[in-house]
Formats: C-alpha cells, sequence, structure tokens
C-alpha cells in the first residue's frame, strides 16, 4: 500500500520533470543532469525488486522517457548511464563477494583476452558471465542480495550526485596552473564552468579576459559583468572582432555543451568561429566541462537537427514586418567543433586531450547502455 | 583481400623435420571456405597443430606453435596478417591460466577455445558493419580501395537503409576494385570505378573514404593494399574523414615509422636497375601502364578503357618483372586516419595501442 503511493509519488516527479524538460522550463547541462539523479534516486529509492535485471530495467525505462522529452539535453541520458554503471559494479562486487567468485577461468577467452586491452580494470563479460552461471539455484539468493544491496546502491547515486555538486570546484582547481600573469583570454558566450574557472584563477594571477559578446543570445554581455564585477579585467567585443583580435589573445577558453566520443563537442555557436580563428593563429583552444557532459554517441554532427534551434525573433523581430514572410531565417544555438580544432579537455577529474575522451567513455558507461 | 602469395623457394626441409603435420596445407584447406579470413585461418591452423602435437609441457607446445607459425610465415612474401593470427593465438596460449592436473585436457581446452573464437570471429564484420552505420548519411558518396570483406558488408548493410554511391579504385596490379564493382553493382549500389591516378580527381566528391585492411599496427597506422596510403593523403588534404575497418585479430604489435619498415619491403621493392650500358632497351624507362592480365577483364568492363588513348595498352603494359618490384601493401600514418571501426568498438587510432599493450602486456 505504501509502496504504491511511493510509486505514485516517484511517478508524479518523473513526470514533471518530463513536463519541464519539453517545454524547456529546464534546461542547462548540469541543472538537468542534477534533476535527473533527483528523480532516480526516488525511483532506487521506492522501487521493489526481486533481481538486479528488474531495477536496471525500471531505470532505463524511466531514462527512456526522459531522454525522448528532450533529446538535445545529452546529460539526461549521460546520468542514467552513469547511474547504471555504478549500480552494476556495486551489484557485481556484492555478487562476487557471496559467491565466492566463479573462478577467472570460465571466462577466459580468446576474445575476453582481446578485452584485456579494454580500459576497464576487469572486462565486462567475465563478470557477467560468472553471475549467470546458474541463474535458477541463485535466484532466491539474489533477490536477497538485492535487497540488501539498496543502501550501496543509493550511496552509489550520492555518489554520483556529490559529483555533480562539486563539479565547478574540481574543474577549477587547476586554473592556477593553466592562466598565467598578464595573459590574455577569449571566451565566447556565458558558461558557469568557465566563470568558475576564471574566477578561480583570478585568486592568484591578473588577467584579461576578452569577452565576445556572442549574438544573438548576447549572454557575452552578462558574462563580461559577472567577471568584471569580479575584480577581473574585461573586454567585450562583438563577434565579428574575434579574428582580428586572435593575435593579441593567449588562450582560448570555452564551454561546452555536450562532449562527444570522437573529441569533438558541441559548444554555443560562435565556438566554431573562435576555434577556427585560433588554430589560423596557433592559439591554443581549452574546453572546461564536467565529466558529466561525455556522451557516448561519434556522429551527432551528421544531423542538422542535433544542432537545436533558438529562437529565430532575436534574429530577426517582427518589427522587421514585410521582411518576416519572406525570408526563412534559422538560428541555430550549438556549434560541432572538431576534435582537431581544441587541444585539452579540462574536466574535474584531469586534462585529457581530445583523442583520449572515448577512453573516458569506455571507462564511465557500460557499452550496453548506449542505446537507453 | 588477402594478398599472401607463394614464395619460389618451399621449405620443404622445414616440413620434413614436422613431418606429423603440415600447417600449411592445413592452412590452405581452412582457407578454402570463403568467409575465413587469413589471420582466423592461421588460427584454426594452430589449432589443428595443437591437436596433432605430442608435447607433453606448455614449453614444448609453445615451442611448437613458434615453429608452426614460423613454417607458415615462410610460404608467403607478405606474412603480416598471417602473423597478426598466430602472434594472437600464441600470447593467448601463454598466458591460459592452466592449473589443471592433465596436460592433455589442457591441449582439447586450447583447441576449443581456438575453435570457438574463430566461430565467434565470423559475427565480427556484420558487428563492424552495424557501427559504421551512423557514420553513412543518407545519399552519402563513399570511397573505397580494393575489396575488402569488412567494407562490402558495410556498404551492403548501409545500402538497405540508405542511399549510398560508391566509388572503388581498381587498386593495381591485382585490380580486385573491379571485384567491389561487381559485386556492388549486382547488389544495385551504383559504383564507379575510378582510376588509381584519379583518387585526387575525384576526392572533392567524395564524402567519406571507408577502407578495410590488412593489419592495424600498434601506432593506430594501417597496412593495407597499396594505395591506401596516398588515398589517406590526399582525403586529409581534402578534409574527407578516413574510417578504417579492422577486426580486432588485425591489431597487429607491430610500429613502422615509414614504408620501409614493413615486414614485406625488401632491398628489391622500387630498387633501380643495374645498366650495363646506357639505356637503349627502352622497357626499362617504359611508364607504367595497365598489367596485361588485368586489362582484358576490365577492358570488357569499362567503356573508358576502349577509348583511342589505351587501345595501345597492350604494348605499354607493366611486365610481371616490373610489378614485381612493387610493394603489394603500404602504411598509412594514423593522423591521416579518423577513426577505426573494429568489434570492440569504435577507436580513434591512438586507442588501437591500447588494446594490443593489454594483449600482449598483460
Amino acid at each position: 500500500m505504501s509502496s504504491e503511493r511511493g510509486s505514485a509519488t516517484s511517478q508524479r516527479q518523473i513526470e514533471s520533470l518530463v513536463c519541464r524538460l519539453r517545454r524547456r522550463q529546464l534546461i542547462g547541462s548540469r541543472e538537468t543532469a542534477l534533476e535527473t539523479v533527483h528523480v532516480i534516486r526516488q525511483v532506487v529509492l521506492r522501487a521493489r525488486f526481486r533481481h538486479i535485471d528488474e531495477l536496471i530495467g525500471m531505470i532505463k525505462s524511466v531514462g527512456r522517457r526522459l531522454v525522448d522529452a528532450q533529446p538535445k539535453e545529452h546529460t539526461v541520458g549521460n546520468t542514467i548511464r552513469k547511474i547504471l554503471h555504478h549500480i552494476r559494479e556495486e551489484y557485481n562486487t556484492a555478487a562476487q563477494n557471496s559467491t565466492l567468485k566463479a573462478g577467472p577461468k570460465s571466462g577466459f577467452s580468446i576474445s575476453n583476452f582481446v578485452l584485456m586491452g579494454q580500459p576497464k580494470k576487469q572486462s565486462m563479460p567475465q563478470k557477467s558471465s560468472s553471475v549467470e552461471r546458474n541463474p535458477e539455484s541463485s535466484v532466491q539468493n539474489d533477490s536477497d542480495l538485492a535487497q540488501g544491496l539498496k543502501p550501496v546502491l543509493m550511496e552509489a547515486i550520492q555518489d554520483v550526485l556529490d559529483e555533480l555538486e562539486t563539479v565547478y570546484d574540481n574543474v577549477s582547481k587547476s586554473a592556477k596552473d593553466h592562466i598565467h600573469s598578464d595573459e590574455i583570454i577569449l571566451t565566447i558566450g556565458k558558461s558557469k564552468t568557465v566563470e568558475a574557472y576564471l574566477k578561480s584563477a583570478a585568486h592568484y594571477r591578473n588577467f584579461t579576459v576578452i569577452v565576445a559578446e556572442t549574438c544573438p543570445s548576447y549572454s557575452g554581455h552578462e558574462m563580461a559583468r559577472i567577471l568584471s564585477s569580479a575584480g577581473i579585467s574585461t573586454v567585450l567585443v562583438p563577434d565579428s572582432s574575434i579574428y582580428a583580435i586572435m593575435s593579441r589573445v593567449n588562450k582560448v577558453i570555452l564551454g561546452a555543451h555536450a562532449i562527444l566520443a570522437n573529441g569533438g563537442m558541441f559548444a554555443i555557436t560562435g565556438s566554431l568561429m573562435a576555434s577556427n580563428a585560433a588554430r589560423a593563429h596557433s592559439t591554443p583552444v581549452v574546453v572546461c566541462a564536467g565529466q558529466f557532459k561525455l556522451t557516448p554517441l561519434w556522429n551527432l554532427y551528421h544531423q542538422y537537427g542535433a544542432l537545436d534551434f533558438a529562437d529565430p525573433s532575436s534574429v530577426l523581430g517582427f518589427e522587421e514586418g514585410s521582411l518576416v514572410e519572406k525570408v526563412e531565417v534559422v538560428n541555430p544555438y550549438y556549434d560541432y567543433v572538431n576534435p582537431e580544432l581544441l587541444d585539452v579537455y579540462i574536466t574535474n577529474d584531469g586534462d585529457h586531450p581530445p583523442s583520449s575522451v572515448y577512453r573516458l567513455i569506455k571507462e564511465t558507461y557500460d557499452d550496453e547502455d548506449t542505446e537507453l | 583481400m588477402s594478398t599472401a602469395t607463394r614464395l619460389q623457394t618451399s621449405p620443404i626441409e622445414t616440413m620434413r623435420r614436422r613431418e606429423q603435420f603440415d600447417i600449411y596445407s592445413a592452412y590452405r584447406r581452412i582457407l578454402g571456405n570463403e568467409k575465413i579470413s587469413t589471420p582466423l585461418a592461421a588460427i584454426l591452423a594452430l589449432t589443428e597443430l595443437i591437436e596433432k602435437s605430442n608435447a607433453g609441457t606448455m614449453f614444448e607446445l609453445v615451442q611448437a606453435l613458434k615453429e608452426g607459425a614460423e613454417v607458415l610465415r615462410k610460404w608467403f612474401t607478405n606474412s603480416i596478417s598471417v602473423n597478426a593470427g598466430c602472434e594472437l593465438f600464441i600470447a593467448f596460449v601463454t598466458l591460459f591460466p592452466h592449473e589443471s592436473a592433465d596436460f592433455k585436457d589442457l591441449k582439447i581446452e586450447l583447441a576449443e577455445q581456438g575453435r570457438q573464437y574463430v566461430n565467434e570471429a565470423m559475427s565480427y564484420r556484420e558487428k563492424i558493419a552495424k557501427l559504421a552505420l551512423g557514420f553513412i548519411k543518407d545519399g552519402s558518396v563513399i570511397l573505397t580501395h580494393s575489396y575488402s570483406r569488412v567494407v562490402m558488408q558495410a556498404l551492403l548493410l548501409a545500402h538497405k537503409q540508405k542511399r549510398i554511391s560508391v566509388y572503388v579504385t581498381e587498386a593495381r596490379p591485382r585490380g580486385s576494385g573491379i571485384r567491389t564493382h561487381d559485386e556492388l553493382t549486382a547488389a544495385g549500389i551504383p559504383c564507379t570505378v575510378v582510376l588509381d591516378s584519379a583518387v585526387a580527381y575525384v576526392m572533392d566528391k567524395v564524402d567519406l573514404v571507408l577502407v578495410g585492411s590488412e593489419a592495424v599496427v600498434e601506432s593506430g597506422g594501417l597496412i593495407n593494399a597499396v594505395g591506401s596510403n596516398q588515398m589517406a593523403i590526399i582525403a586529409k588534404a581534402a578534409n574527407t574523414p578516413v574510417y578504417a575497418m579492422a577486426e580486432s585479430y588485425k591489431f597487429h604489435r607491430l610500429f613502422p615509422l615509414s614504408q620501409y619498415d614493413l615486414p614485406t619491403h625488401t632491398p628489391d621493392i622500387h630498387s633501380f636497375p643495374r645498366l650495363r650500358t646506357r639505356p637503349t632497351d627502352s622497357t626499362n624507362v617504359r611508364p607504367s601502364v595497365l598489367q596485361s592480365q588485368v586489362d582484358l577483364s576490365s577492358k570488357q568492363r569499362l567503356p573508358s578503357s576502349t577509348s583511342a588513348h589505351t587501345v595501345s595498352s597492350s604494348e605499354y603494359a607493366m611486365s610481371p618483372e616490373q610489378i614485381r618490384l612493387n610493394p603489394e601493401v603500404d602504411y598509412t600514418r594514423p593522423d591521416l586516419i579518423s577513426l577505426v571501426f573494429s568489434d570492440v568498438g569504435i577507436l580513434t587510432p591512438e586507442g588501437v595501442s591500447q588494446y594490443l599493450v593489454g594483449m600482449f602486456a598483460g
């Protein structure tokens, strides 16, 4: 009875999150990730399951609904994948402890041998095969195990939450090592990660930040205001002068919306232009982003729609009257920046070159979750 | 694809020493199956060797396997892919945990593992084809080189869901591109054969380059039918992505720094003739054109080659002697390759080395 009510509450929570995502009331990669963790935590807390696969199935179905509600907020799917990965990991350690491990030999075949090169400490197939060995006899055992596991699972989810909450601090830990005194930094748009990063560096260094105003959202204006009120010397420039001033810039620092497995990223429009200008002047391009933005997709850039489109009225308002009917106005919100243009990702867990992003993704998520 | 060719000198003596088991004929027999690629055939041949072998200790067995691999290798001028299979299997056998009492059981188990792996590996091409699907968008124009079974499978799969058209190079001197062309055309995919020398001409029309491979080496670079390297260089210049496809048993522990570090390179390749007198004999300085044998078959299929310019092709054909002085495979640097599609997932070229280290250093 109480669980009925419990599941109803979590249903309501899911429903509300789906709605807010769909209506774009909830935007921003970190906010959506945080909300997703909260909802999943409720789901796991209320869930009654006899086997771990039931729980995973439940989380996946919730995940699918959330992702479908707003496919362009990639962090929703990423968070789900990460939670699933943590849950499996906890379960497998517990299962191995209780069944006194099925012996490494059963899983040692040539294909697993090839997988030894995989970035994980222990290859997955080996673990799952040891779990599936005697499904009939261990059902009772498993359900006990699964229920007893709940506190551990909740802890695992809490870890994901903690990581999200501390992400800005951890990204900006190394700020003073990357930004030197009297440097001129160029940034574009308003990214909370970049903001935290620059502010943290400002404790130790004196430097100048040039902010491009980032038409048509003009989020650069706000960024410039925030930075200058933090005591950083800030210059606001129009987007069109990015190339012209690049010769004086020491470093370009960008935020990201999503990092793709090939090392490329989605970032606010203008990022591609800034990165290309930086390449032309051999200026390093640094991207600050939390690891929750790692997205196990390779080829999003093929899809035109993947760029996401914003309100065209900021490009061509209705006051233009006669023009509005005659032209089609598109206002893409993101640029796809290819990995060749980027030098390093500064994440909450170390600095990584674009070429090793795929490895981070293999470590963070399970392959079977790529399609939720 | 399997460019293995026989050497004139047969290693009969070495075979006599191992009179019980003729690994080469076993290998040939296995390769009779169209679907089995050279590294897998080598693995199967080695499993047969294990079954037939009377080794009583692990050391003897590994020794026997190494000898068998050596015998097999001697049959080919291009042993790279055979080598990749042999080394994988031998490394596996060496690291196989064997606490069991009876060595006979262990041998049976090892042979069983080898066969099981080959069975499993047969599905790898399908897996790779599926991975590549997401990278081929509707209406793509794809350039491929020579003939590769895994690329064929990817193209045929993509054709079921998307509209694609394919340019394929002729891939001289074997002309394997013609085979690709025939099979794709039969499947209803618009396909045009391109001269190896026209790759730069066609590149601007191409959305992506898809190549198979003989081996992927530790640097993440590629060993493939000669011509792949120039194709990748041109693609890089035109900013076209190059995707390589390789089953994981083709990962090969080799670190070539240039073309001349490949095991297939011999001093003969591209050597200059020693002239006794002034070059009066014009065969030495003739430009290289079509190989006569390929020419016959391709002329029938290619209307363009019947034009006035190439009528005289028989006169300007490269002699077999001249072809022999040319390499069969070349090495493509990793920075020219965008991604490697393999059954263990999509990897950046750097990622390949990680697998190799995991396999062979563990």
